[in-house]
Parts: structure tokens; sequence; C-alpha cells
């Protein structure tokens, strides 16, 4: 009778690192403050008049009465509000036409000449046409927005389809799968990484755009609050804006990440 | 327990593919018949057609000539009653070990129930218990190809057809799986069909051991092994098939030095 045997070790141990370590996050931090630090100094010698680069305090001060006024929240969540819709739209969309590029050779053949040239229009070479067709209304943040996400998401849910190493539909076959059990037990696990890929990149030109849309074409919005602090030449509600407006990419980017790490805690973090 | 299902057999079987417009006959005329638990070994070098053999018997190439039959009828696509395991173990990364054995049963006719045990039951038969909620990552070469083998066995196949399985691992952890390989065969009696570029491991495990020359695909030899079992490697009996084994190997045209430096 044979011994029941021992499975021999793992390669790797167990425990997995999950990126980013706190160390990395304090030398991401180490250029930022050193520009702060130069700005207050260049604020406090007058190095740079006071109406083109107020100091530092000045921008503080500004952003808290902003606060308290309710105009920066205010704002704030119409910026928001319209890249979620719009980037949820476009995330859906480009979802489809990625998966169905990717599973689909004759729809691909169909697709990929329009699908491939117009993805060369930056999401904000939009802004003309769109204004035309449906003014400078809500739709045409939506459409922005949703075009700058689309694009993304679709190229790069594609790839990750094309992507699957044919072994897995070779096992697949031998269990029987149906279509649907391959799209969804296989192709759509196995695309999960290159999925947010796309998404991560759809957000960040997503906000990009919504913010230039605001610019152009808005009376709400954090790109508005830019646009209305230069004409009143308040470059101080322009430098908090600008502030209010990274730290919320940077912010929505991180939850993405967060759901993304979450999504797969079976993967090995990259260094 | 004796088995009564699980004889295969291929009578005149001729597979042609294309390579870059000219064609190239993978299996010539090839006839053989496995019987119902036997332990078949097939040894040759690469490109003979062993893996097409397989593929053939697992039905995932439908496109031949003569005919390939699994208990006397035609195999026409893969079934859940014909395994394969593959050299590389193929699992898939985003699920723990039960949920990759789990994957073979999707569409098995076992209810939930009955699905949880098996898996459970062929995670303890590859020797695998605690190691149910590990990811992929986190197992060894051999590890990962117990997994493979369970999954491979899980809906309790007539036949288990096996591609080189342990030739990407390191001669101890392969010995000990040859043995774990043994330990099931003579426990489950399901027909097995090696392929293995292994003289050695196809002497140790095989009733018979089937050897193929390239160029086209051909049968040349098939060298029964009587031995009982369980067998010992440095049997006399043994080497003596093995050194007969390379003999065969090295008249084969092409490759034969990779056999006979395997065996140096
Ligand atoms: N899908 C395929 N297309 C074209 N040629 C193939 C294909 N599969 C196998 N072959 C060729 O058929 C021959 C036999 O292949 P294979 O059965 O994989 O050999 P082995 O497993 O013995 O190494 C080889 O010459 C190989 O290049
Ligand atoms: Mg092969």
């Amino acid at each position: 009778m044979a011994t029941i045997s021992v499975p021999d070790r793992p390669t790797r141990a167990r425990g997995i690192q999950f990126a980013p370590p706190v160390r990395l996050i304090g030398i991401g931090l180490l250029v930022p403050l050193l520009g702060l630090a130069a700005w207050t100094v260049g604020a406090r010698q007058g190095w740079v008049p006071p109406q083109i680069l107020p100091a530092p305090q000045v921008v503080w001060d500004t952003f808290l009465e902003l606060w308290q006024s309710g105009d920066l929240l205010a704002n704030t969540l119409i910026s928001l509000q319209r890249v979620l819709f719009g980037f949820a739209a476009g995330a859906s969309l480009g979802l489809l036409l990625g998966t169905a590029m990717g599973l689909s050779r004759p729809f691909e053949a169909y697709a990929s000449v329009l699908f491939t040239s117009l993805a060369q229009v930056p999401a904000l070479g939009w802004i003309p046409l769109a204004m035309l067709l449906v003014g400078i209304g809500e739709s045409l943040k939506l459409i922005i927005v949703a075009v700058g996400t689309l694009v993304p998401v679709a190229w790069n849910t594609r790839a990750g389809i094309r992507a699957v190493p044919s072994g897995w539909f070779e096992a697949a076959s031998l269990w029987r799968y149906s279509r649907a059990q391959v799209v969804w037990h296989i192709v759509l696990p196995a695309t999960v990484p290159q999925i947010f890929v796309g998404l991560r990149y759809g957000l960040g030109h997503a906000w990009l755009a919504l913010v230039v849309v605001e610019l152009l074409a808005s009376s709400e919005g954090l790109g508005y609050l830019l646009v209305w602090g230069r004409q009143m030449f308040q470059l101080d509600v322009v430098i908090a804006t600008m502030a209010v407006i990274g730290a919320i990419g940077f912010a929505l980017d991180a939850a993405l990440a967060a759901i993304e790490r979450r999504l797969q805690r079976w993967q090995v973090a990259s260094p | 327990m004796v088995a009564t299902a699980g004889s295969l057999e291929m009578r005149s079987v001729t597979k042609r593919y294309s390579v870059d417009g000219s064609p190239l006959v993978a299996l010539d005329d090839v006839s053989l018949a496995v019987e119902p638990g036997e332990f078949l070994a097939i040894v040759g070098a690469s490109g003979c057609g062993k893996s097409t053999i397989l593929r053939l018997f697992a039905g995932l190439d439908a496109k031949h000539d003569g005919a390939v039959l699994h208990d006397g009828a035609p195999i026409v696509g893969p079934s859940l009653q014909r395994g394969l395991v593959f050299q590389e173990p193929r699992l898939f990364p985003w699920l723990p070990v039960e949920r990759n054995v789990l994957a073979a049963l999707r569409n098995s006719h076992l209810d939930a129930h009955a699905r949880r045990s098996a898996v459970r039951d062929h995670i303890a038969l590859v020797g695998l218990q605690g190691f149910e909620r590990a990811y992929p990552h986190q197992l060894s070469g051999g590890m990962a190809q117990r997994v493979a083998i369970a999954r491979g066995l899980v809906n309790r196949p007539d036949v288990l057809l096996l591609d080189e399985p342990l030739g990407a691992l390191d001669a101890l952890t392969r010995a000990h799986l040859q043995d774990e390989l043994q330990r099931i065969w003579v426990r489950e009696r399901t027909t097995m069909v090696l392929v293995t570029h292994d003289v050695d491991e196809a002497v140790y495990l095989a009733d018979r051991v089937v050897v193929m020359s390239p160029r086209p695909g051909r049968i040349r030899d098939i060298v029964p092994v009587t031995l009982p079992r369980p067998r010992d490697r440095g049997d006399e009996a043994l080497l003596r098939l093995r050194a007969h084994l390379l003999r065969t190997l090295a008249g084969t045209p092409q490759h034969a030095g990779l056999a006979l430096h395997r065996a140096a």
C-alpha cells in the first residue's frame, strides 16, 4: 500500500506584498512639498507679483472661504456627477464594444477600421461637432466624458480578450463548456486586469475632458470655477480650484485601484 | 474492481496538417488498440505525432482519415468520459485549487453536493489536502500538475490521456509523481494513455510501451511490460526493457540523440 505523500513545498512564500508600501507614498510627496516650500519663499520674497502668484496662505484662506460659502462643494458635486454618469455610460459601451470586437472576428472585421480611426480623435476633438449636434447643455458634457472613457475601455477589453491563452479554450472544450460559459467563466475573469487598465485610463481621460468642456461651455462645475476665477483676476480661486481638480483626479484613480486590488487578490502584486 | 469500459481504438488513422501551404503527415496509417483499464505509454522523438494521437482520442480534432473509437463508438468531439492532462497545468490563476478542480465539473450531471465531495476526494487523491484554498501562484510546479491531474480525473472518466504531464518537473518531483500516478491507476483502474519523452517513466508505469518514429508519424514497435506492480526502478528486467527501447528509439530516423542523451 502506498503511503500518503506530502506535497512538495510551495515555491513562493504565502506572504503577498500589496503595493504601494507607505515608504513609496512618502517619496511621492517629497517633490510637491519642495514645490510648496519654494512657492512660500517666493511669495514672501516678492519674486512674483501677488496678483499673478498669490501666497499659499492666501490660496488656503480662499479655499476655506469657497468651502464655507458652499460654492466649492456645489460645483464639485456637479462635476463629479457629470463625470460619473458619463464614465458609466462610456465604460458600459466600451465594454460591450471591446467584448464584441474581442470575441467575434466578423464583428471586428466590420468595426475595426472605423473604431481605430475614430479612436485617433481625442475626446476633446469631438467638442465642436457635439456642440453643433446637442448644443452646450448637459448632454454635451456627458457625450464628451463618455467618448473619453469609451475608447480606452474598448481598446483594452479587446486586447485583453485577444491575449487569453488558447490552452484555456481547449480545456473548456474538453469540459464541454458552452460559449456563454467560456465567456463568463474564462474570458471575463482572464480579462479583468486589462479591463481595469482601460477603466483607469478611461476615468483619467474622462475627468480631464470634463474640466476642459466646463472651461469652454458651462456655467457650473469646477472647470467653470477656473474660468470665473480668471475673469475676476482671482488667481487664488484659480489655484485652489486646480488643487481640488488634481486631488479629485488622484482620488478617483486611487478608488479604482483599490477596487482592482480587491477583485484581484489572487494576483501576485508586482513590485 | 475490474473496469469494463474504457477501450480506445484507432483504425488506419492518417492525420494531415498543412504548414505554410505544404502538407505535413502527422500520423500515417496508425492503428492502435488500448484495452479497458490498461496503462499504455507512448514514446518517441518530438514531432512524431504523440500529441496528435491524444488530441484525436480526446476529440479535440475531428478531421482525419480512418476511425477513432471509444468503446466501439466513433469519437466526434470531447466527452467528460475522456480526461486530458496537458504538459502545462493550465490552471486558472484567479481561482483557488478547489475551484480550479470544480471548473472541470461545470457540465457534470452531479448535483452541487456530489460535486463538492468529488472535488474533495480528488484533491485528497493527488495528496493536496490543506491546499484547497491556495491560489495557483502559491503552488510549486509539481503541486500545480497534481491539481491538473485531479481535474483530469474528477469527472471519473473511463479514460485519462496524459500529454507529457511530468515533462517540465525536476527529476525528484517527477519520480514522486510517477509513484502517485501508479497508485492512482492501481486504485481507480482508469484506462491511461501516457505520452512521455522519458523511457524510464514509460517502462516503470506502463503495461505496454508504444514506440513511434517521426516524419511521417508511425508506430514502430509495441513493447509489453509484464512485470508485476509495485515495480522497482532498479529491477534487472526493467533495465533490459529500457535498453531495448532505447535501441529501438535510436533506430528511428531523427532526434534519436535526444533519447540517448536522456539515458546517459
Ligand atoms: N495545429 C497544427 N498545425 C500544423 N502542424 C501541426 C499542428 N499540430 C501538430 N503539428 C505537426 O504535426 C507533427 C506531430 O505533432 P505532435 O503530435 O504535436 O508531435 P509530438 O507530440 O510527438 O511532439 C509535428 O510535425 C507538428 O509540427
Ligand atoms: Mg507533444
